[in-house]
């Protein structure tokens, strides 16, 4: 005698036959926050909201820049993440610091920038990262009149434009105070590629017979913008 | 074959009189019209009863793996998902099963209520009826506790801080709640007595007399308008009714299996689509970051006890449930006569749709909580793209200001970020550069709503920051200016 | 039910009224031999509670003037607690006072208005609650939202260079910390009281 099966025979046999309804669980990932270890969790959540969701178009300096990533050692990046950046908006991420990571989870971030925003092009030239002493504000004015002055103005007051949007001032005691010498420098020689500042070689808004700076006109320039931090330019 | 059934059934009922007993109340007379199409009114009760059941078996089978101490409640419910074979299918259907039954309860109630079936001669039935929602929620509470994950620790503080609200005595009630000085494996053990053998046996109990009641006074026959009920002669007409009455053992009884069986199933199918609620977030006391939310037929709570004023919070939190049940005991007493038919009792009509009305939108404040901040929006919230473009060095400063003293946890920006205080992707067009630092290094002025951040704000982040504020404009919109006097 | 059976030989007044006495008194008293011992039982979590102080850690290890969650093992547990048996505290040192003294803020990570983990955002110095949206300035006073107060502070002294704190209970409004009520046995040693700024 065969009877056609049921509808709830049906479907307890669907269940336990291996046929998978939408609503069984799968096994979560890690369910303390200090146990995530997948760099782009641990990106999204801690980083994107300065630095942007993918490394750039963010207020932060962006991670996502080829140039960056070649020149900075690796030491930095676990230093700065670790540490912050006192008086800049970089707060100190590690949990000894009063941050929110763990410190293997600080190295998991640092450790993955470069394998996923780095490129492998090491075309050109580029001055060092680290801070070099000894600027010279002054010749740094020249510098900068070759370099900057076509789109921030010859103090540095802005005024030109690039894609048609103002471009804004760097002589700013406020902004220069929450500027460390670092990442001005590091802005010197990277530029902003994402915001159409050009770097260390770059020509958009410079004269046609722009030279790329040497690590001697960084050095000076670095040193020109910091000593606009306590003598604003112009005054 | 048949005359041996016959011949044991016989055996067993001469002993066990079924047939004199238990056959006459199923078969016990029901007004016809309760008996006809509109019996339909007639089927969330039963339906309540039957998810009960369901309760019981799914209850019965997670017991037996579910391990209530709270070193390893959380590992336990993870093993009945992942591991036991359907473990999270019975997990499933008990907690929507359980859901099911706090919607049929309340259906129930409302259909009662709208219909006056409370009135003479059935307010015992009504009194009975509220004890079991009492219960119900109950036992949606105490099984949201034994899902022991940091909604349930935390669930738990918060029923402990309402309770440490009773004048003198909370203190003590903290204590006999939790079982000691702290949550901990004592409050799961008492909660895991309470949803397991002390609120399922005063259910029960409850369920048993409210079933004999509804016997013993018969099913109250449809409303109809202009035959109100008069406690002198209503014993009289309704015993004049059932002589033309249908037994319940027949259409009525069929109509309550259909719907019953319907409900079941259409449990056991969202079982399966949505599947089990949790186990969310680690029981840790210390892991901060808990984002803990109440189960929802708790949410209109939780939001009623952000949205009322802190000179009336303790009275809400104490007094006001204590009105609500009193109120819903009185009921039957307000009124035990008179008309019945919605259509006649036009108070009855608005107490339930301003009810429904204030619990929904007291639950959609509180399953949306607008009011919390969210505790990553700075880091990982991003600021806008347009709003980096448009940005100059100094704004971009301030907006990185903005992510790092966690005003985006409370601030949205394009509609991304925490809702406490306003929107602020507009705010260039209402505040001037002035009132953007006045208002952020002071708050709301009389400790309102947004604490005062001019200690924490140094002068070079404040100039950033307003500037970052003050450019947040549409195209072409003009910045905000201070109107002539 | 109502059939009359053939009566029975009734026994006297006397005999019956002595029979039901002592039928309710023993009745009585079996109640009381279970129930009292029940209650009793139930209500033995009231009250009467030690107090552990719990090692923060050496004064000179502590950060001066940042806010540390700091997580500690509640003395008082079951061996099968787990996670629960873990209590953690706000901990800012403030550095030395006039008197030469160590100076703190101990906060409980309970919201004062229903018990929600406060979580502390060091970059604004504050301290955010997920539930309601209450929110404490660094010191623990009340900055926005519906607490009714401002955050418990813990009990605190120290010991050979440590910082000990009061291994808490659970706080309510009328239970705080600070003045621990009658439950709470007070240990004869030297509260540390809440510093202002």
């Amino acid at each position: 005698m065969t009877r056609r099966p049921s509808l709830p025979t049906l479907a307890l046999l669907l269940l336990a036959g291996g046929c998978t309804p939408p609503g069984k669980p799968t096994p979560a990932g890690p369910s303390r926050p200090d146990e995530v270890t997948d760099f782009r969790t641990l990106y999204a959540t801690n980083c994107a909201g300065c630095h942007g969701a993918d490394g750039n178009l963010g207020p932060g300096p962006p991670p996502n820049d080829g140039l960056f990533l070649r020149i900075v050692a690796d030491a930095e990046l676990l230093k700065v993440i670790t540490d912050g950046r006192p008086g800049t908006p970089m707060p100190a991420f590690d949990h000894g610091k009063g941050g929110p990571l763990t410190t293997r989870q600080v190295k998991i971030i640092a450790e993955g920038l470069k394998p996923t925003w780095g490129k492998p092009d090491p075309s050109g030239d580029p001055p060092g990262y680290a801070l070099a002493p000894g600027g010279d504000a002054g010749r740094g004015m020249a510098v900068f009149a070759r370099a900057c002055a076509g789109c921030h103005g010859d103090r540095g007051q802005g005024g030109g434009s690039v894609d048609g949007r103002p471009v804004g001032a760097v002589n700013g005691p406020a902004f220069l105070a929450l500027s460390s010498d670092q990442v001005l420098r590091r802005y010197i020689i990277t530029g902003r590629p994402d915001l159409g500042m050009p770097d260390y070689a770059g020509t958009a808004g410079r004269p046609a017979d722009f030279e790329p700076l040497d690590a001697r006109d960084v050095a000076d320039l670095t040193a020109l913008l910091a000593s606009w931090r306590t003598a604003p330019a112009g005054k | 074959m048949r005359r041996i059934v016959r011949a044991v059934g016989g055996w067993f009922d001469s002993r066990l009189k079924v047939r004199e007993s238990v056959m006459p109340m199923l078969e016990h007379p029901i007004p016809a019209g309760a008996a006809g199409p509109k019996g339909w009114w007639y089927v969330f009760g039963s339906a309540s009863i039957t998810l009960l059941l369901v309760q019981i078996a799914t209850g019965i089978g997670l017991a037996l793996v579910y391990v209530p101490s709270t070193d390893q409640a959380y590992a336990s419910l993870e093993y009945l998902n992942y591991r036991q074979p359907l473990g999270w299918f019975l997990r499933s259907v008990h907690y929507w099963s359980g859901s099911g039954m706090v919607v049929m309860v309340a259906v129930h109630m409302t259909q009662v209520f709208l219909h006056g079936a409370y009135k003479y001669p059935r307010e015992l039935t009504w009194l009975f009826g509220v004890f079991l929602l009492l219960l119900t929620l109950g036992m949606a509470f105490t099984g949201q506790v034994l899902r022991w994950d940091a909604d349930a620790y935390w669930g738990v503080g918060v029923g402990a801080a309402m309770a440490g609200r009773v004048p003198v005595i909370g203190p003590a009630i903290v204590e006999l709640l939790i079982g000691g000085q702290t949550i901990g494996a004592a409050t799961l053990s008492r909660f895991f007595a309470l949803h397991v053998f002390v609120l399922p046996g005063l259910l029960l109990a409850l369920v048993g007399g409210h079933l004999w009641l509804v016997l013993s006074k018969g099913i109250s026959e449809p409303p109809e308008p202009g035959q109100p009920v008069d406690p002198k002669t209503y014993d009289a007409k309704y015993h004049e009714l059932l002589k033309t009455g249908k037994p319940f053992l027949g259409d009525a009884m069929s109509k309550d299996a259909l719907f019953s069986s319907l409900v079941v199933i259409a449990v056991v199918v969202i079982a399966a689509l949505a599947g089990p609620k949790g186990p969310h977030g680690l029981p840790d006391p210390v892991l901060t970051g808990a984002n803990p939310r109440p189960d929802w037929p708790f949410l209109w709570l939780f939001g009623l006890l952000s949205l009322c004023p802190p000179g009336l919070e303790t009275f809400v939190m104490l007094v006001f449930p204590g009105l609500l049940v009193v109120g819903l005991l009185l009921v039957p007493f307000i009124s035990n006569h008179g008309e019945r038919a919605p259509s006649r009792r036009p108070v009855a009509v608005m107490a339930v749709t301003v009810a429904a009305t204030t619990l929904a939108v007291l639950s959609y404040a509180g399953a949306t909580a607008p009011w919390s901040p969210v505790m990553e929006a700075w880091s990982k919230d991003p600021v806008p793209v347009e709003m980096v473009r448009r940005s100059g060095p100094l704004e971009l400063q301030g907006a990185a200001v903005f992510q790092n003293k966690d005003c985006r946890n409370c601030h949205a920006l394009d509609g991304v970020g925490g809702r406490r205080g306003p929107d602020l992707t507009d705010v260039g067009t209402r505040l001037t550069h002035n009132q953007l630092i006045d208002q952020v290094s002071n708050g709301t002025p009389g400790g309102g709503n947004m604490p005062a951040y001019g200690k924490k704000v140094n002068p070079a982040e404040m100039e950033a920051l307003a500037a970052f504020l003050g450019s947040l404009r549409p195209p072409g919109q003009p910045p905000a200016r201070v109107a002539a006097p | 039910m109502a059939e009359s059976s053939p009566p029975e030989p009734q026994p006297g007044p006397a005999r019956r009224s002595v029979l039901r006495w002592l039928a309710g008194g023993a009745g009585a008293a079996a109640a009381g031999a279970v129930g009292v011992p029940l209650a009793a039982y139930l209500g033995g979590a009231v009250g009467g509670h030690p107090v552990n102080w719990v090692p923060i850690g050496r004064v000179a290890d502590l950060p001066v003037g940042e806010t540390r969650l700091h997580v500690f093992t509640d003395p008082v547990r079951e061996p099968w607690d787990g996670a629960c048996a873990k209590a953690g505290a706000y901990v800012r040192y403030l550095g030395p006072g006039d008197d030469g003294q160590p100076r703190f803020w101990v906060f409980a990570m309970n919201c004062t208005h229903l018990g929600c983990p406060v979580s502390w955002f060091p970059q604004s110095g504050l301290f955010m609650c997920p539930c309601h949206g209450g929110v404490y300035y660094e010191n623990g006073e009340h900055a926005s939202g519906p607490p009714p107060r401002g955050l418990y502070h813990m009990p605190w002294r120290v010991v050979d260079g440590v910082l000990e704190v009061q291994a808490p209970h659970l706080p309510t409004l009328q239970d705080t910390l600070e003045k621990p009520s009658g439950l709470v046995q007070l240990g004869r040693s030297r509260i540390g009281r809440p510093t202002g700024a």
